[in-house]
């Protein structure tokens, strides 16, 4: 099948998540599409499947013009997609699960089990599948649950099939199964659209790369036109410029210490944490999002529980108290998620603003507030820190997202705590913004506060951290001082060059699961 | 001692407490496999119970009163989709909503069309056909059970088995319980959950309907204000607890129909009204406790601030 992705654009609210995208796929290759989180991938597949139908653009499916209103017209055009989270019903069998939607009917709606079974019985034969096709899905391993996402998308003789982060759930036998599979198909004439962030796995298995950043298509080659390396420059960017410069500062005593701290339910197995931050220090976390650092930065503030192991906040034990005492102690935190975490939306600018402060004497009297105050306080924050809102009495919502995020580092950083946790304090937020961030952040820095920083963004890690480490696989590397690590190094690091520790240790995990 | 207890009579009046209940069970069995969260039961019964009085008085004979008790529950069950399926209402709210709309309706309507407040009864309304099985009917106590009752004693014994089937065999069936189970995956291979589910409200309709005909044209000839007495709220308990398997779902069925006749006729023993006027609630709240038993989470890692 030829596909022709062309011009596409999506907005989500203010946020442009598909920026003019063109796109050709074509027959009997395997296409990989890679990219950050966020870069825009899954939304230009949840196009071309028609999940998404609120785009710009056109859809040509072998030179004709489609206009899709749900999956199923896509589906009748040959596409299948196997979605990265599967969309199975546990309490059906296999077998169900793959007629669900394209029921074979016998009469008055009734199914034809026996036809179904006959025609999944050549497809398992033709392509050397091996499954129980009346085992219930819920007890099937990942890997087979995959292969039941496959056997749907086959059963619907799709030309083209999309697979979202494939391999992420797999074990390495499971990927080698899975990568021969789609060798066969690609042989059988179909076209296959590999979205992932594993430069590996693309280099070893795709035919043609596309590189996604920022909801832009920034290349799309041939593979044996590009590199290993180049591929990755552009996954990350290679050419922000900031004027923003870090001064050299001696560090201080340590604030934070975290030692041997053991967090509870981490997605994938690691070691233990152990992590120093000091006074007149940024301490970086790179990595790509889901390998463990919402986890560690929760056990950090008090939002999840640790098996073992120490926090230590200015040399007082936290590792057991509650959010507050944590607070009081010296810790305070940028979310990354401003709408969940950040702010409580329907509540006005000035609620928001003093939020943690109201049992201070400054903002209370007794049991009651003192709304003037409050109001002043709000009004010093929002022209300190430029926010652009009407009011300090105007909703929280009523911000874009810069400007909510604005208002949460003005909130947090008022404190003056002594620990700063900032989870991608600039995510989805405007240059200018993002730029004067930065800056707020160094300035801490400067007045001897400790600043962790965890954060997708490399030049954003490069730009601010004195000291970086990699979070991969939920495990922490040890720490570069920043002048001594390149890019393309963390790069790599991040998404994982798998060298022979790295695979034993993918290997331990799957097997304790 | 237990021939007394457990007579013919006994045996007919499991029957009778018992189809108003399953009826009631499988609409809201259908809406729960469905992902509908329908605890309107008791005014859809209402409902139906209303209008087959009214049907049969107007139009002068049953077989109106069940058709207008069938459209009285459909309409509820397209009230429900209208602000549920429709509009983003939360399915509790348009469930206690229906429910209180059940009640103040039919009793306005009492007033209003038919005259009276209270009670309405008149020779002009019959009953439901009842079917008297040959051979059977004759069997010791069971025969009072399996024969002699109204058609829709017959009607919704068969509707489980035909539920059962539809489940496993029709693609319907299929789409029900994807809706129910994961809507996002029925999306995904192309069918949209939000239809289904409006069937889903829609059948619920037609059995709450009939379980409030069997109520006031079936078991007694006349309506009372808030007739359906609890029955719709049993009927949630029997879905949460059997989670809308038909099978399961038809023994506890019969299970309350039994513990509720065993209270009535208790009470002619002697046994205090009050002691056993509280067993079929009992016999509710035990089996709360079972399912509350098996879906106890856990929790590991986050303190409960948040799941995400």
């Amino acid at each position: 099948m030829l596909a022709k992705l062309h011009d596409i654009s999506v907005n989500f609210g203010e946020v442009r998540a598909l920026d003019n995208v063109s796109l050709d796929i074509s027959p009997n290759q395997i296409h990989a599409i890679v990219g950050e989180n966020g870069a825009g991938k899954s939304t230009l597949m949840s196009v071309l499947f028609g999940l998404n139908v609120n785009y710009s653009g056109q859809i040509f499916i072998d030179e004709i013009n489609k206009n899709w209103s749900t999956p199923s017209d896509a589906i009748k055009a040959g596409i299948g997609m196997v979605h990265q989270h599967f969309m199975l019903i546990e309490s059906m069998t296999v077998l169900e699960n793959i007629i669900l939607g394209s029921e074979p009917n016998k009469y008055l709606g009734f199914l034809d089990f026996q036809f179904a079974k006959k025609k999944l019985y050549d497809l398992l034969r033709t392509y050397n599948f091996s499954i129980n096709l009346n085992q219930t899905v819920g007890e099937l391993s990942v890997g087979q649950r995959q292969m039941v996402e496959i056997l749907k998308t086959l059963y619907r003789s799709a030309a083209l099939i999309i697979l979202d982060e494939p391999t992420a759930v797999l074990t390495p036998a499971e990927r080698a199964d899975l990568f021969n599979s789609l060798q066969d198909f690609k042989n059988a004439g179909k076209s296959i659209i590999l979205i992932t962030h594993k430069i590996d796995e693309v280099m070893a298995n795709a035919d043609h790369v596309s590189v996604m950043r920022s909801g832009q298509l920034i290349s799309s080659l041939p593979i044996n036109s590009t590199s290993r390396g180049q591929i990755s420059d552009e996954i990350v960017g290679a050419s922000k410029t900031k004027s923003i410069s870090r001064k050299k500062i001696k560090p201080g005593p340590v604030k934070l210490h975290l030692s041997d701290l053991d967090v509870l339910g981490m997605p994938q197995i690691g070691n233990a944490f152990n992590l120093e931050v000091k006074a007149n220090e940024i301490v970086g976390i790179a990595g790509v999002a889901g390998n463990g650092q919402a986890e560690l930065v929760e056990a950090i503030i008090g939002l999840r529980s640790s098996k073992s192991g120490l926090i230590e906040i200015c040399g007082t034990n936290v590792t057991e108290v509650d959010i507050s005492t944590r607070r009081d102690a010296g810790l305070c935190y940028i979310p990354e998620d401003r709408q969940k975490r950040g702010l409580a939306l329907d509540a006005q600018l000035s609620e928001n603003a003093s939020i943690s402060l109201l049992a201070s004497k400054a903002f209370a009297k007794g049991p009651f507030l003192r709304k003037t105050k409050i109001k002043n306080f709000t009004e010093d924050l929002i022209k300190k820190f430029d926010v652009k809102a009407s009011s300090s009495s105007a909703l929280a919502n009523s911000l874009s997202g810069g400007n909510k995020q604005k208002l949460i580092i003005a909130r947090e950083l008022s404190l003056e705590s002594d620990v700063i946790i900032a989870e991608n304090p600039t995510w989805g937020v405007d240059l200018g913004a993002i730029n004067q961030i930065h800056y707020e952040l160094l300035s801490m820095r400067e007045n001897g506060h400790a600043i962790l920083l965890v954060s997708s963004d490399l030049d954003e890690i490069l730009t601010l951290s004195d000291r970086v480490l990699v979070m991969f696989e939920s495990e922490l590397s040890h720490s570069f001082r920043t002048e001594k690590v390149t890019r393309e190094e963390l790069g790599e690091l991040m998404l994982m060059k798998a060298s022979e520790k790295k695979k034993r240790k993918r290997q331990i995990s799957h097997e304790a699961i | 001692m237990l021939a007394d207890l457990f007579d013919p009579a006994f045996a007919d009046s499991v029957a009778r407490i018992a189809v108003p209940i399953l009826l009631a069970s499988l609409g809201g069995a259908i809406c729960h496999r469905a992902g509908v969260f329908n605890i309107a039961l008791e005014g859809f019964i209402l409902m139906g119970a209303f209008a087959a009085v009214l049907g049969t008085f107007m139009l002068g004979h049953v077989f109106w009163g069940v058709l207008s008790a069938i459209l009285a529950g459909v309409f509820m069950g397209l009230l429900f989709a209208e602000f549920h399926l429709r509009r983003p209402g939360d399915a509790i709210v348009v469930s206690i909503a229906l429910n209180l709309i059940g009640l103040g309706l039919t009793t306005y309507l009492l007033r209003a069309v038919l005259g009276v407040s209270g009670v309405f009864q008149d020779e002009a309304l019959g009953k439901i056909i009842e079917i008297n099985i040959p051979l059977i009917e004759s069997l010791p106590v069971l025969g009072s059970f399996l024969s002699g009752q109204s058609i829709l004693f017959y009607i919704s014994i068969f509707l489980v088995f035909i539920l059962h089937y539809i489940y496993s065999r029709h693609k319907l069936g299929f789409w029900m319980r994807a809706a129910g189970e994961n809507p996002l995956a029925l999306k995904t291979v192309g069918i949209k959950p939000a239809p289904v589910k409006l069937l889903a409200l829609v059948l619920c309709g037609i059995c709450c309907g009939l379980a409030g005909a069997q109520l006031s044209i079936s078991n007694v000839s006349l309506f009372v204000e808030n007739m359906s007495a609890g029955r719709g709220w049993i009927a949630v308990v029997i879905v949460l607890v059997t989670n809308g398997r038909p099978i399961p779902l038809l023994g506890l069925v019969l299970l309350f129909g039994f513990v509720d006749s065993l209270s009535l006729r208790l009470q002619g023993f002697g046994f205090p009204q009050q002691f056993t006027e509280m067993m079929p609630y009992i016999a509710s709240l035990i089996a709360l406790i079972f399912v509350s038993i098996r879906r106890i989470k856990d929790l590991v890692g986050m303190r409960g601030y948040d799941n995400g």
